[in-house]
């Protein structure tokens, strides 16, 4: 574990400003322990912010990706994991709202269905 | 027990307040039962939900679905890892953890999702689950976003938004077979055949039936803040004018909108078979129970052996 001279420990500090948003990563602090990493957190930096919960963690706690890691996250194609690659539905769904499709026969004779059961495009 | 009747009272406020419930928080022990019951059962219902999807991967029609199916079956497979997450914080004042749900789940102590106990037999199924199926699950879990019990709703925050790309990818399936040719739009009219009544039942009996107990107390406590009743209106609202516009046919004849009322108006589903099938007696029960716990007992080496208590004692 790596200790300043005073023999303090960095301490990562995470706040929350909202119950339902997540803890997010403020700064990072020196301490002698946690209770004062926690006090310093919240007497020294977090005076002004409307907190509902602080959390501190020693750095040599979290275990971190490496840099090399950053290139191998951003090459990946995740598109068809996305929302936004559907974002045609919105003109599909709108067409079909003023000219619905033909209803579908019934089902158990679709097989033999007339033409009149066809797509229209 | 004046001391308790004043915790309760005291309790009750904060939740009538809006404030938000933490997991380390004192709270009333069926409060705590109550999370625990709808979170589990939550948790567990996405990881047998996976079960009728997956079988989809290795037949999905292009390569594009099958990165996109597969991406669904994962993302379902997370909310219940952090749905479990919850719950166990819950349970671990009573000393317990996912490895009792799960027994709960073999033994049919804990239920899951009505609808993830029915066969999916086409690829038509795999849209309509997407479609609507998680399009009535996000109609619940949008009304749960905003419960008292702050790590569930924070949960909920990450799986409402990949809901999202679940929805869009089942309205893509449905849209192109409802634009195919005869035989693909009545497979599709099929599978919305098969899945109508799963989906009627899927919010749960109106409130004051006997099925029903949890309810009225868990709007109190804002675990919940819409009826079941509710819910199946909204479902209706959102998603009956877009069916009925791929031409597809509700089988239900009595179906509409009253304006006068601003209800909907349909056929009672049959609520014994709805009992019948989450008791574990539906098409698939059994074959889905047999899978989750043949992958269960299948993986006791490989917990055991990762275990920290195998470790401190080899």
């Amino acid at each position: 574990m790596k200790e300043d001279k005073l023999g303090f420990d960095a301490y990562e500090v995470f706040a929350q400003t909202d119950s339902m948003r997540p803890h997010e990563h403020q700064f990072s602090l020196l301490a002698p322990n946690p209770e004062m990493a926690l006090t310093l957190a919240k007497e020294n930096f977090l005076r002004r912010s409307n907190i509902t919960s602080i959390w501190v963690v020693r750095r040599d706690h979290i275990v971190k990706s490496q840099p090399a890691d950053r290139a191998q996250f951003a090459r990946l194609d995740k598109s068809y994991r996305m929302k936004q690659s559907y974002s045609g539905l919105a003109d599909t769904w709108r067409k079909y709202k003023t000219m619905p499709l033909p209803p579908i026969k019934d089902s158990a004779s679709a097989n033999v269905a007339s033409e009149d059961c066809a797509d229209d495009d | 027990m004046a001391d308790d009747d004043q915790r309760l009272a005291e309790f009750q406020a904060r939740i009538d307040r809006g404030e938000k419930v933490e997991a380390e928080d004192w709270m009333p022990d069926d409060y705590r039962r109550q999370l625990i019951r709808l979170i589990a059962m939550h948790g567990i219902s996405e990881i047998m939900g996976t079960l009728p999807e997956k079988e989809w991967v290795p037949k999905a029609p292009t390569l594009y679905r099958k990165l996109a199916i597969m991406a669904k079956v994962q993302d379902e497979e997370g909310h219940g890892q952090l749905l479990i997450r919850v719950a166990e914080d819950l349970l671990e004042p009573l000393g317990q953890n996912r490895e009792d749900l799960f027994e709960d789940l073999f033994a049919g102590r804990l239920k899951f999702h009505n609808v993830f106990h029915m066969p999916a037999p086409t690829w038509a199924d795999a849209g309509i689950i997407g479609w609507l199926v998680d399009g009535a699950a996000i109609v619940t879990q949008s009304m749960l976003l905003s419960g008292s019990y702050a790590p569930y709703g924070r949960a909920l925050t990450r799986i409402v938004e990949e809901e999202g790309f679940h929805i869009h990818h089942g309205e893509s399936i449905c849209v192109s077979l409802a634009e195919g040719t005869p035989a693909q739009r009545a497979m599709l009219q099929d599978a919305l055949e098969r899945w109508w009544p799963a989906l009627m039942t899927f919010f749960g009996p109106r409130e004051g039936t006997h099925l029903s107990t949890h309810q009225q107390q868990n709007l109190r406590w804002r675990i919940r803040t819409k009826t079941n009743e509710e819910l199946r209106q909204r479902f209706l609202t959102k998603f009956v004018g877009r069916i009925r516009s791929l031409g597809l046919i509700i089988p239900d004849p009595i179906l509409r909108f009253d304006e006068t009322t601003r209800q909907w108006h349909y056929r009672e589903p049959d609520w014994d078979e709805f009992r019948r099938i989450i008791h574990n007696h539906g098409p698939m029960s059994q074959e889905r129970l047999y899978l989750r716990q043949l992958t269960y007992d299948e993986g006791r080496w490989v917990r055991e052996v990762l275990s920290k208590n195998a470790r401190r004692s080899a």
